[in-house]
């Protein structure tokens, strides 16, 4: 069941990332409801196969951080007309759920914290953390590249398809300020998890000092976007460093100890 | 054909051969026409209408020598430096093909954007201000391509939608700041397009707070208009630190919004984006400001550039309205072609009959002692040499006024016999 509905989720965003991309491809732009209806029937199908998986390992992560992208898109959609945002997020939701797919959605190695509110709650906070950040970065890159494009006074695909520049900036900065303490709160529950049903943290050295490393990058991107009133450029760039930070501490953490029983 | 033989020429630039900054050296303000026409008049065209706007430069000649054709590259070549031509720049149409051009630019068929109608509006006021040097030819020729222009505006939907660079202008600052209600607006300028693009953008909810003007008078008449406050052009430098949005449409022949100016004020803005829209030509602002971080400047053919995006569907019904031109100039050529050729030959003719007769009965006068049947005799042969030598003339006149150059051919004769 589970896998049955992760692939009917995979087979519509799919369609609607295609279908999104159309344009881009010098096609003709579909219908804008069908671009909203697909990925909400997917997500629909994605509620349901997360809510029956133990969300332990790496897999279920990754089903549930496409998961979080596909419903922050569809958020970007109704509340900034950010279709552009699918540009991005449309493959990466599929392919993660693809990923997953092929990782295999078996349960990892501790099934019973699958059932604890702690870890449900960490897993939850932490991905959507994550997926925030990931739309902060997602929205930067437009905003740099609609900047380029507006500077140099070019009118083609960029223009005529990314959203405004302060629609961009103003979902940056959303993004962010949100991801960063819910991604904070997920690594802070974490911590409770396993000082209290764990028997202690088992974490390695490198883990917690590139973890805090990552955490200080991002704070300070937070910092200057909301203390500091950095905005436009500046603040963009900032938020590509500190979703930078997150994803290559962590592609550089897994490299060191693989394996897909852990997300981390 | 013949390229030195008196016909319509349209020499000129537009926006397909010449960029920018060179279109807007070439372009003439309303007081400049006169003297342009009249050296070109003085070179030997027999009519001259001079169409400027920011997109194109062309001069409408009914004109019988090549030296009028350097005359108006001389003339606008004068304006531009650094070795350049404006024969590089230029192109010349003649006769059917210059009728059929003033038809397509006056039905928008030529514009940048297609079908826009602003074009129609100065085809007329190029005419008016040429009418004292048109000529019967050139007003003709004006007064079918105003009617082209409406009946393609008519008869098809090439004027469809709401294209233009006012409305591009909207589309431009839309993409800067999103939701445009509530931005303030500061308007240079307070001639028609400044207040054509500032009634675009109060549409969309912009605040126009201020209008400068070089004279406050009709800065204040167009501010009265908008509910805004008007300003002299050195009061507004300052309101550049605040205003979200800058329109500059003024008719300054040079940039008046300079980095001297307005550069300092930019840079404690903090960052916020400014959006300056240039619709002058010549331009408003110096290209120099656009290098400011958060500064956005856009000029006309940039906007025109988003207005002809948005013009895309107008394509299709550019089919019906070359029908509509090719047509129209199969009418004024059959007009302009016979003009005048039956009363000339009529008149020339009766001329040289008269002539003939004249001398006829001079000679005979002397020649009391011949018969009746010599004297008749001498009457036919008169008779018959005039028809052989009229017979040439006559039989090339129509045919040139079957292939349209009648009317080049008829000023001739009528300045070699005086009719």
């Amino acid at each position: 069941m589970i896998l049955t509905l992760h692939l009917l989720a995979l087979a519509l965003y799919g369609v609607a990332t295609a279908l999104t991309l159309a344009p881009v491809m010098g096609m003709r732009t579909p219908p804008r409801f069908l671009t909203i209806a697909l990925p909400c029937a997917g997500a629909a199908m994605h509620v349901v196969a997360v809510s029956q998986l133990t969300l332990v390992g790496l897999a279920p992560a990754l089903s549930m951080l496409a998961l979080c992208l596909v419903l922050l898109q569809l958020a970007t959609e109704r509340l900034v007309r950010g279709s552009a945002v699918g540009f991005f997020t449309g493959p990466l939701a599929t392919g993660l759920v693809g990923l997953a797919l092929l990782i295999g959605l078996a349960p990892g190695a501790e099934p019973s914290a699958g059932r604890n509110a702690w870890f449900i709650l960490h897993v939850a906070l932490s991905v959507l953390g994550l997926a925030l950040l990931a739309l902060a970065f997602i929205a930067a890159a437009l905003y740099l590249l609609q900047f380029r494009e507006l500077k140099a006074r070019r009118f083609g695909q960029v223009f005529q398809l990314f959203p405004p520049l302060e629609r961009l900036d103003y979902l940056n900065r959303v993004a962010l300020v949100a991801g960063f303490p819910a991604l904070t709160l997920g690594v802070l529950l974490a911590l409770g998890y396993a000082a209290r049903f764990a028997g202690g943290l088992h974490v390695g050295k490198a883990q917690i000092v590139w973890g805090l490393f990552t955490w200080v990058v991002l704070g300070w991107a937070v910092w200057v976007r909301v203390v500091r009133r950095w905005d436009g450029r500046r603040a963009a760039f900032a938020s590509i460093a500190g979703f930078s930070a997150v994803l290559l501490v962590y592609l550089a953490l897994k490299l060191a100890e693989p394996g897909a029983e852990r997300f981390l | 054909m013949n390229d030195g033989a008196m016909g319509i020429k349209v020499l000129g630039v537009n926006h397909r051969t010449a960029p920018l900054d060179v279109r807007e050296r070439f372009a003439h303000g309303a007081h400049e026409v006169p003297g342009a026409l009249a050296r070109v008049m003085a070179a030997g065209a027999s009519g001259g209408v001079l169409l400027s706007t920011c997109n194109r430069t062309e001069f409408y000649l009914v004109a019988d020598e090549e030296r009028v054709t350097d005359v108006v590259w001389d003339l606008l070549g004068e304006r531009i430096h650094g070795g350049a031509t404006a024969r590089e720049y230029g192109y010349i149409a003649r006769d059917r093909d210059a009728v059929r051009h003033l038809y397509r630019v006056s039905s928008g068929l030529d514009s940048m954007i297609l079908g826009e109608s602003q074009i129609q509006g100065q085809v007329r006021d190029a005419w008016e201000a040429s009418r004292a040097q048109a000529g019967p030819v050139l007003h003709r020729l004006f007064q079918t391509a105003l009617h082209v222009g409406a009946r393609i505006r008519t008869e098809t939907a090439l004027g469809a939608g709401t294209a233009s660079a006012a409305s591009a202008a909207v589309t431009v600052a839309g993409k800067i700041f999103g939701d445009l209600a509530g931005r303030a607006a500061l308007i240079l300028g307070a001639g028609d397009m400044a207040e054509l693009a500032a009634t675009c953008l109060a549409d969309e909810g912009v605040r126009v707070t201020l209008v400068a003007n070089r004279t406050h008078e009709r800065a204040r008449v167009i501010a009265e208009r908008l509910g805004a406050n008007a300003l002299t052009l050195d009061e507004a430098w300052p309101h550049f630190a605040t205003t979200d949005i800058a329109l500059c449409s003024t008719a300054a022949p040079h940039a008046v919004v300079t980095w001297e100016r307005v550069g300092g004020v930019i840079g404690g803005r903090r960052g916020r984006p400014l959006c300056i829209l240039d619709l002058a030509v010549p331009r408003d602002v110096d290209p120099a400001i656009a290098q400011i971080e958060n500064v956005f400047l856009y000029d006309i053919d940039d906007l025109q550039t988003v207005a002809a995006q948005a013009t895309a569907r107008r394509h299709d019904e550019v089919p019906a309205a070359e029908r509509i031109v090719e047509e129209e100039t199969d009418l004024f050529w059959a007009w302009y072609g016979g003009l005048g050729v039956v009363p000339v030959i009529k008149e020339f003719r009766s001329r040289m009959e008269a002539l003939r007769a004249a001398e006829v009965e001079r000679a005979l006068r002397h020649l009391g002692h011949l018969a009746p049947e010599d004297r008749a005799r001498i009457e036919q042969l008169s008779q018959a040499l005039l028809n052989k030598f009229l017979h040439q003339p006559t039989v090339a006149l129509k045919a040139a006024a079957e292939e349209g150059r009648g009317y080049g051919l008829l000023e001739a004769l009528r300045r070699l016999f005086g009719l």
